[in-house]
């Protein structure tokens, strides 16, 4: 058995900055991921980020993540990598499991009496007859495939979904030498920054807002789809259906907070529809229904890395104040900054629902979560 | 989604088997998970949780909010049996 | 609201003429200046300590969307790689008496050489004509965003915003 003050599970840029917050306030801290590298998705991410000074705004996120590495190695936080946090039960242990990428899995049960999830968001699926042949993948699997893998899964590419994930890894396939045939959105609007659109299109790429994929051609591999327009109630136009050579489809459909560890933890939940779907309820300070657990980034509603990197040194903060480290005032004022900038990140078109649906979090958690 | 649309990849289930399932009383996740498998492969229904969940949102008349998560279980992620506990503490 | 930008993934003239980041005409042909295509109200400031004359103001909210103040512009392109959204460019009218310059950001591989002889593409991507490369920048503080400079026909100098990628020989692997 292994114990802890704080235990951290998620390398993203929320566990890294919790990790490093909590860390230099004295805490001891683990920090477990289940990849081999820090950064959670910061380390596919090798466009500039947005955002200001703070944030590291202008530097690309996986220089970001490398950055982030090398201040929780200088706080004292221990890192594990390859280490799969399968459960956690009750009195607050963690049953995980080190080296299911390289080596003998072998188990370890970690004890900390405090635990701060950091554990993402998952991809949303979407079926189409043919969606389960070879060439059908999530953006993010793709991505994950170029720029750390560095392996091209295609050549002629078909991006469903036109948020964020969509428009940038459309532009990450075609620098990595693939071309992409088109977008298709089925909003009449693209969902993602104008600017990654601008570049998509400056590069040719048709942006097909009020479309959706019908279907994936192909025997043992797709060769193709089909496509049409659709009307307000999603059904498609009569007429405008066509076909698109692909030897790639990827779902960019969205993301969901990850939030199973949380669920065994005991924690409330609650749904937002702005956030992504069912996270765990939580106050302004990061603090869940449970006393001792902690959220902090995509897992308490899907936003940015640089959202997720306040709400990491909020949460870092609060484990710190919960475990005696720091006094109740220090801690407010503290989180106070990182609030300031929180809010500065959540204003405009993009952030502003955000902002809503985070307030909402907030006031419901305020009752519910206990403070220390 | 067409009857024969595969909805749960790793337990190969169809949206015609979850439709069935519904209409014979599932209302939830877990039900559904119960009555056809879905959800209970390899990935634990981290793939076609959100599909059943918009199958279970037609079939019923409700929104996606009124369907609870799934229900997770450890291992929420896919380790080997062997693999879990702590052997520094087997004997105990 | 519904806009070109959203309905088709790139802005039009008009919004970008109602955005305060695009210089006016009349300032463009006195010489270089920056052009700021960015008509969204989104969390990103790095624009505005990028130019080393202030001529760049975002200011609080963060939010804001950059103001160029055309006077103080020089049209150095400092700023170009540093907008993280490739959202910057700059125009010198007054390169030839038939040509101007246009600088933009470009991460495509390989680099055009100057020299090269390059499809000038606008905004939605269509080729609009045939121009001369007359540098490259890929200075290490540019941190691997190359800045292009082409010349291009006068009256092209508001559509063009970009080269057409070339699909072969850039592979990864």
């Amino acid at each position: 058995m292994t114990e802890f003050d704080v235990a951290v599970i998620g390398a993203g840029p929320a566990g890294l900055a919790a990790s490093i917050e909590a860390a230099r306030r004295g805490c001891r801290v683990l920090l477990m991921d289940s990849n081999l590298r820090p950064g959670g998705q910061l380390v596919k991410q090798i466009h500039k980020f947005f955002g200001s000074k703070e944030h590291r705004a202008g530097t690309r996120g996986i220089d970001i993540a490398v950055g982030l590495h090398r201040e929780a190695l200088e706080a004292g936080v221990v890192f594990w990598p390859d280490t799969s946090v399968y459960g956690v039960f009750p009195g607050g242990a963690l049953g995980a499991v080190r080296g299911m990428l390289g080596g003998e899995p072998r188990g370890v049960v970690v004890r900390a009496s405090t635990l701060i999830l950091a554990t993402g968001a998952s991809e949303n699926a979407v079926n189409f007859p043919g969606w389960t042949l070879p060439g059908v993948m999530g953006a993010g699997a793709a991505q994950t495939m170029i720029n750390v893998e560095r392996v091209l899964p295609g050549r002629k590419v078909l991006m469903v979904g036109s948020g964020n994930v969509g428009l940038i890894v459309s532009y990450q396939l075609m620098q990595a030498g693939a071309d992409v045939e088109a977008v298709v959105e089925a909003l009449p609007r693209v969902g993602g920054y104008g600017v990654h659109a601008a570049k998509i299109s400056r590069a040719g790429v048709p942006i097909l807002t009020s479309h959706t994929v019908l279907r994936a051609f192909g025997e043992t591999e797709i060769t193709g789809a089909e496509i049409a327009r659709i009307d307000e109630s999603w059904t498609p136009v009569p007429g405008t259906s066509r076909r698109v050579d692909a030897d790639l489809i990827c779902i960019a459909a969205g993301l969901r907070p990850y939030a199973r560890l949380a669920m065994l933890a005991g924690c409330r939940m609650t749904y937002s529809s702005a956030l992504g779907g069912w996270l765990p309820l939580h106050d302004r300070a990061m603090r869940t229904s449970v006393p001792g657990v902690y959220v902090a980034g995509d897992v308490g509603g899907v936003e940015e890395a640089s959202t997720a990197l306040e709400e990491g040194r909020i949460a870092g903060i609060s484990a710190s104040e919960r475990l005696g480290m720091i006094g109740a005032a220090d801690a407010a004022r503290d989180r106070e900054e990182a609030e300031a900038r929180l809010s500065s990140l959540r204003m405009g078109p993009f952030g502003r629902p955000r902002y809503d649906a985070k307030e909402a979090i907030y006031e419901e958690g305020a009752n519910a979560c206990p403070r220390p | 989604m067409d009857d024969e649309l595969i909805v749960c990849r790793c337990e190969e289930v169809t949206a015609g088997e979850i439709r069935r399932a519904i209409r014979d009383g599932a209302r939830d996740l877990s039900a559904v998970k119960r009555r056809t498998r879905a959800g209970m492969g390899l990935c634990q229904g981290r793939t076609c949780e959100s599909l059943v969940v918009r199958l279970l949102c037609k079939e019923l008349g409700l929104r996606a909010g009124d369907v609870a998560p799934a229900s997770p279980r450890p291992p929420v992620v896919p380790v080997p049996f062997g693999a879990i506990g702590d052997p520094d503490e087997a004997d105990h | 609201m519904p806009s070109t930008l959203t309905t088709f993934g790139y802005p039009s003239l008009d919004e970008l003429r109602s955005s305060p980041g695009y210089p006016a005409r009349e300032r463009a042909e006195k010489g270089p200046v920056a052009v700021i295509e960015c008509v969204q109200e989104i969390p990103c400031n790095p624009c505005e300590t990028a130019c080393p004359r202030g001529a760049i103001r975002v200011g609080i909210p963060i939010t804001n969307l950059p103001a160029l103040d055309a006077d103080k512009c020089t049209g150095c392109g400092v700023c170009i790689p540093k907008c993280p959204g490739l959202a910057i460019f700059a125009l010198d009218m007054t390169y030839s008496a038939t040509e101007a310059a246009l600088s933009f950001p470009h991460e495509y591989l390989p680099l055009p050489r100057p020299g090269d002889v390059v499809v000038a593409v606008d905004r939605g991507g269509k080729a609009v004509c045939a121009s001369r490369v007359l540098r490259v920048s890929d200075r290490p503080a540019n941190d691997r965003t190359a800045v292009v400079t082409i010349a291009i026909p006068k009256e092209h100098a508001d559509r063009v915003r970009g080269i057409a990628r070339r699909s072969e020989g850039n592979d990864i692997g």
